[in-house]
């Protein structure tokens, strides 16, 4: 009974015109930005976030979070059309989608890919409502021993899933802890590492570095290659799927809605790594896997539904734990502590409408974002024509300004543009920025947690390994540390292609 | 000659920086195990890169005598492109304050769609004024942004 007084207060709050048309706008720009190669969910949002700080806290996350999941329905146009992902979490829809449009079938694809989405996307939301209140009761038995513990396994489990060498994943989760712990000590007062800059003491700010990373680093990169791109000139027509399109990917978008949730739960998992697993099961079950790659259709809505599904199950460590799951999370997280929110157990009791609210506008959301797709195709098509020499200055000037009106700082400036340096290096020497900007987020948190640890058990380490869910958390951290290290377990790690594996 | 590789060149620079993280996080005091100082927690990151990098240097330096040698990074690329818009975007921090937001804007975007991939001078030099005026609008007007102001007022 208590559930559904809480959803209805939800939709109180949801359906108030205001959130709505905030809901609308988080929606409608999550699918530009979708659309837009070179501008994914994290720069967005990181870009929009100075935008609502004058406006009430339920109403920013209402829209911050339509960005999110808009980004993943409008990831799969530019997948299906033009051969190129809108954002990572869409790559693998290129593999049939675009298939499927050169054989003049672009129509079915959309529709199923906005379908399966919509579908995954209103599971997941039910599954974050029912998981998040009982999980968040449970996390009020945490303690800061569990914290650090289950933060420690966040990282690993990030580190593990990312593309590449898992030294290189790892050196960035500390490179990121470093940066993390620059400014004030909060526990002491002191400052460090902040070179006699004043705009450090606060730390390093995680917009300027999110956006000089993702935002500025792929301009470099995208203006150094041939920016002409063609777009598949074909007639877009039955954007209905039919009956038997329906039955060849009911259980793939099932499937991937599950695989989709659970793996956007786990910390470290997310949008992205969940299509890559729901192609990768769609093609084992299926009867002719050696089909896939050449327009099936399963292979557009499996992974397609499974990214929209992850962005539900990546709300629940965020609001439950105050655990950031993914990148586009740790920025929710620092735009709700903006807010003057702290995100953990006691969110959901402390403010059952923004909670309700939020979640409720997922619903509202991912119906909107229904009917603003398959209608709205030819005007996203339109924009992809807009050509990149003229696109790229716009996304530059927008990363600029935001990064700006963070603090009206043009230190906060620079060190976007450094940050856009060093992201682009990274990616010439093939090192993956999302485990580093997760550490970035958690590090503060952890270093408290492990203090107030070593503090409370004077001292002694094993505290980490004396209480039953840290030692739980941590066993399972050193088996996945341990994992690659074990010849016939490696050769079962999954790798994803590089640069894939950041939300 | 010797080569090394891409792995094995930014490991190298991985564990210097590690170790200087490590050396210059104990001026600040690491403090004990039963109450750690200011200097603890960056003192355990340096020490975590300077690991990592040492581990990448082993797995960097065992690729290379498979033959795994050095990928050239600028190949192909118009990386003079990216450099000019790295100039632009620094130039831009330098002029913001001294030119105000609408003047240093419609610089920065017109130097942009004319030196990275020419355009129009008139696609520029509207593209620049409107750019500008957007944003101005934008940010200024709608959002409440405080823009640096020129000696003009705008």
């Amino acid at each position: 009974m208590d559930f559904f007084h809480s959803v209805v207060m939800g939709f109180q709050v949801a359906l108030q015109p205001v959130n709505l048309s905030f809901c609308f706008v988080g929606v409608l720009i999550g699918t530009l930005v979708g659309v837009l190669p070179g501008l994914g969910p994290v720069a967005a949002i990181s870009l929009l976030l100075p935008t609502t700080f004058h406006v009430a806290p339920v109403s920013a996350i209402i829209m911050l979070a339509g960005i999110y999941y808009g980004a993943m329905y409008g990831g799969s146009t530019t997948s299906i059309l033009v051969n190129i992902p809108g954002e990572a979490a869409s790559v693998v829809t290129c593999l049939d989608g675009y298939q499927m449009a050169r054989k003049g079938r672009a129509g079915p694809a959309l529709g199923i890919a906005a379908f399966g989405s919509f579908i995954a996307g209103t599971i997941g939301v039910i599954g974050l409502m029912l998981i998040a209140p009982p999980l968040a009761e449970m996390a009020l038995k945490f303690g800061p021993p569990e914290y650090f513990s289950l933060m420690i396994l966040g990282l690993t489990v990030l580190t593990f899933l990312a593309s590449g060498p898992m030294w290189k994943a790892l050196l960035m989760a500390a490179f990121g802890l470093f940066l993390g712990s620059m400014g004030m000590d909060t526990m002491t007062g002191a400052t460090r590492f902040t070179f006699g800059v004043i705009e450090l003491t606060d730390g390093v700010g995680l917009v300027p570095v999110v956006m000089g990373l993702f935002g500025v680093s792929e301009v470099l990169l995208n203006v150094e290659q041939s920016m002409d791109r063609t777009i598949f000139e074909t007639k877009i027509k039955n954007l209905l799927p039919t009956l038997k399109d329906w039955a060849d990917s009911f259980w793939a978008i099932i499937r991937g809605t599950v695989i989709g949730f659970f793996l956007g739960v786990l910390p470290g998992g997310g949008a992205v790594i969940s299509s890559f697993v729901s192609y990768a099961v769609e093609k084992r079950v299926s009867k002719h896997p050696e089909k896939f790659g050449t327009g099936v259709i399963q292979g557009v809505a499996g992974p397609e539904s499974a990214n929209n599904a992850a962005t539900g199950g990546a709300f629940i460590p965020l609001l439950t734990l105050g655990i950031p799951a993914n990148s586009v999370m740790a920025i929710l997280l620092g735009a709700l502590m903006i807010h003057g929110m702290q995100p953990g157990p006691l969110l959901v009791k402390e403010q059952p409408g923004l909670f309700w609210g939020v979640v409720t506008s997922m619903y509202l959301g991912n119906a909107m974002l229904l009917v603003l797709n398959l209608p709205l195709i030819g005007l996203w098509v339109k924009i992809l024509k807009v050509p990149y020499p003229i696109l790229f200055p716009l996304i530059l000037l927008f990363c600029l300004i935001g990064a700006y009106s963070l603090n009206n700082s043009l230190i906060e400036v620079l060190i976007m543009v450094i940050f856009g340096v060093i992201g682009y290096l990274f990616k010439k020497f093939d090192y993956e920025a999302a485990p580093l900007v997760l550490a970035l987020v958690l590090g503060p948190m952890l270093e408290a947690a492990l203090r107030r640890s070593l503090l409370l058990s004077a001292g002694d380490p094993l505290i980490f390994l004396t209480r039953p869910i840290s030692a739980v958390l941590m066993l399972v951290a050193l088996f996945l540390l341990c994992y690659p290290l074990v010849p016939w377990l490696r050769k079962k790690r999954a790798v994803l292609p590089k640069g894939e594996a950041n939300d | 000659m010797f080569k090394i590789n891409n792995d094995q060149a930014s490991a190298v620079l991985w564990l210097a920086l590690g170790t200087l993280i490590a050396l210059a996080s104990t001026r600040y005091g690491l403090g004990t195990l039963d109450s750690p100082g200011t200097g603890f927690m960056p003192f355990l990151a340096g020490i975590a890169i300077t690991l990592f990098a040492f581990i990448g240097l082993v797995h960097a330096t065992l690729k290379q005598r498979e033959g795994i040698g050095w990928k050239p990074t600028m190949q192909g690329r118009f990386w003079k492109k990216a450099l000019i818009v790295l100039v632009a975007l620094f130039a831009y921090v330098l002029i913001l304050k001294p030119l105000g937001f609408f003047l240093g804007t419609a610089l920065f975007i017109g130097f942009l769609l004319r030196a990275v991939q020419p355009q129009r001078w008139s696609v520029v030099v509207a593209g620049a004024i409107a750019t500008a005026f957007g944003a101005f609008g934008i940010f200024e007007i709608w959002l409440k942004a405080q823009l640096p102001r020129g000696p003009w007022g705008f």
